[in-house]
C-alpha cells in the first residue's frame, strides 16, 4: 500500500535468501538492510555488486552515520536512507525508490523539463553520490551539467560556463534533458555542496536574474562576485512529516524540524494576509551568511551557508 | 512620520512588480502603500505588526540582515534597522522589484531617517 501499488516486494530474511531469490527472479532493486544475520549490509552490497552489477542497490539503516553512509556508498549502493518510523516516511522513501529506479544513468534517460523538473534529477544524482552528464536542449540553447560522484563540477550552455550556466540552465521554462553516462568535462568550474548551488538556482530564477546571469570572466573561471564564497554548514533533509533523511552537521534535528514545521504554519498565516500562491521557502540573509529554509508537504529542507574567510 | 520614509516608500511602490509596502518606526508610527487591490496596505501593515513572530522563526545566532519569505507568485521582504524601524515588501517573482529587493533593503538600512 504504501509503495502505491507500483512495485513488487520480495523479501529475504538473509544473504543466502536473497542470492537465491535474485538467481530465480528479475529484480530492478535491492534494498539492503545494515543489519543481517552472518553477512553484514556492507559485505553483502560488495556481493551483490560483483555478482549483478547493473542491480540498483540501497541500504536502509536506523543510524545513518557519515562512516557508514561513506562505507555503503564505496561499496555500491546508491543512496543510503535512514529507516522511517511512520506511514508517511515510508511513502516518501518510496517515492525516492520509485526515482532511482526511473532514472538508469548507464542507459541513458530522456525527460521533459515540465514533466520531470530537472532540479530534481540534479538532486537525485547528488543524493545517490552518481557520476553522470545532462544534456539540456531548449530551443536553440544547450546545455550539459556535470556531476561527478555527488557533486556538480561543472555546467555550459547558453554561452555561459560554471555556476550562471548551471542558474541558467535551471532556469530555462521547457525543453528536454537527457542523462549520459559520465565524461569527464574540459575544466571543473563549480565548486560547493549542490543543495546550495540548486538553492542558489531556484532564488536566482525566481527573482529573474538568470536572465541577466554574468557571462564568464575572460579566464573563464566565472563571473565576478563582490559575495566571498560561501560553504554549507549546515544541512537537513527531512520528509513531509519532518522525518531526516539526509543530515549534515545539523547538531539538534528534533528542534530544526519544529523550527520548520512552525515556519510552514506561518507561512500559511501569511498566505492569507497576500496572494502569493503556495509558500515555497524562507530565505535569511545574515552578516555571515546566510539559510534556506524549505518546509513542503513533500519534503523540508533546511541548509544553512557561511562566508569563508581567509582564515576558515 | 517623515518625509523621507514617505518618499523612500513611494519610490519603491512604483517600482514595477511592487504589490505593497510598508515602513513601521520603533514609536509605532507607520506609512503604508498599496500598489495592487489584490494586497491593500491593511494586509501588509498586518504582516509587519505580526514582524516578531516571523523573525523569531529567522534567528539563529544572531537575527538576520533580512528574511524573505518566497512564495509562488511573489514574495515578502522583511528588514529590520538597529533603531527598531521595520520595513515590509511585498513583489511579485521576476520583476524588477524583484531583483531589487537586495539593493532596495541594504538602502533601507542605511537611509537617514529624519525624526
Amino acid at each position: 500500500m504504501l509503495s502505491t501499488g507500483t512495485w513488487e516486494i520480495h523479501l529475504a530474511n538473509t544473504a543466502q535468501v536473497a542470492l537465491d531469490l535474485l538467481k530465480r527472479q528479475s529484480v530492478d532493486l535491492a534494498v539492503v538492510d545494515m543489519n543481517m544475520p552472518l553477512l553484514d549490509g556492507i559485505q553483502f552490497l560488495n556481493l551483490l555488486g560483483k555478482r549483478y552489477p547493473n542491480l540498483k542497490k540501497v541500504t536502509l539503516t536506523a543510524f545513518a552515520t557519515e562512516e557508514k553512509r561513506s562505507q555503503c556508498l564505496a561499496n555500491g549502493a546508491e543512496l543510503v536512507i535512514e529507516k522511517p518510523r511512520t506511514p508517511d516516511g515510508f511513502k516518501s522513501v518510496f517515492a525516492m525508490l520509485d526515482d532511482l529506479v526511473s532514472w538508469t544513468p548507464q542507459q541513458g534517460f530522456q525527460g521533459m523539463l515540465r514533466r520531470v523538473g530537472l532540479q530534481d534529477v540534479i538532486q537525485m544524482e547528488c543524493l545517490g553520490r552518481n557520476s553522470s552528464v545532462l544534456e539540456v536542449r531548449y530551443e536553440q540553447i544547450h546545455g550539459r551539467i556535470f556531476i561527478e560522484d555527488g557533486s556538480i563540477i561543472h555546467a555550459y550552455g547558453d554561452g555561459l560556463s560554471g555556476e550562471p550556466a548551471l542558474q541558467r540552465l535551471l532556469a530555462l521554462p521547457g525543453g528536454s534533458f537527457e542523462l549520459m553516462p559520465f565524461a569527464a568535462p574540459p575544466k571543473r568550474s563549480i565548486e560547493g555542496q549542490w543543495e546550495s548551488l540548486l538553492m542558489e538556482a531556484a532564488r536566482v530564477r525566481d527573482e529573474g536574474a538568470a536572465e541577466a546571469a554574468p557571462k564568464e570572466n575572460k579566464d573563464g573561471k566565472g563571473p565576478t562576485s563582490t559575495m566571498p564564497p560561501a560553504r554549507v554548514v549546515e544541512t537537513l533533509i527531512c520528509s513531509g512529516q519532518g522525518e531526516p533523511l539526509f543530515n549534515d552537521k545539523c547538531a539538534d534535528v528534533n528542534a530544526r524540524v519544529e523550527r520548520l514545521k512552525k515556519i510552514a504554519a506561518q507561512a500559511a498565516e501569511l498566505a492569507k494576509l497576500v496572494p502569493l500562491g503556495n509558500f515555497d521557502r524562507l530565505e535569511m540573509q545574515f552578516t555571515g551568511g546566510r539559510a534556506i529554509a524549505q518546509a513542503r508537504a513533500d519534503r523540508m529542507v533546511f541548509v544553512r551557508t557561511a562566508h569563508q574567510t581567509a582564515t576558515s | 512620520m517623515s518625509d523621507t520614509i514617505s518618499q523612500w516608500m513611494s519610490q519603491r511602490a512604483a517600482q514595477p512588480g511592487t504589490l505593497a509596502g510598508a515602513v513601521r518606526r520603533a514609536d509605532g508610527q507607520c506609512v503604508s502603500h498599496s500598489a495592487d487591490p489584490a494586497c491593500p496596505a491593511a494586509s501588509i501593515e498586518e504582516v509587519l505588526a505580526n514582524f516578531e513572530a516571523l523573525a523569531a522563526l529567522c534567528a539563529e545566532t544572531s537575527a538576520p540582515q533580512w528574511s524573505t519569505w518566497v512564495f509562488e507568485q511573489g514574495q515578502i521582504r522583511l528588514v529590520e534597522r538597529p533603531d527598531g524601524c521595520r520595513l515590509a515588501l511585498v513583489v511579485r517573482n521576476e520583476t524588477d522589484a524583484a531583483a531589487a529587493l537586495d539593493a532596495a533593503s541594504r538602502e533601507f538600512l542605511t537611509l537617514s531617517f529624519e525624526t
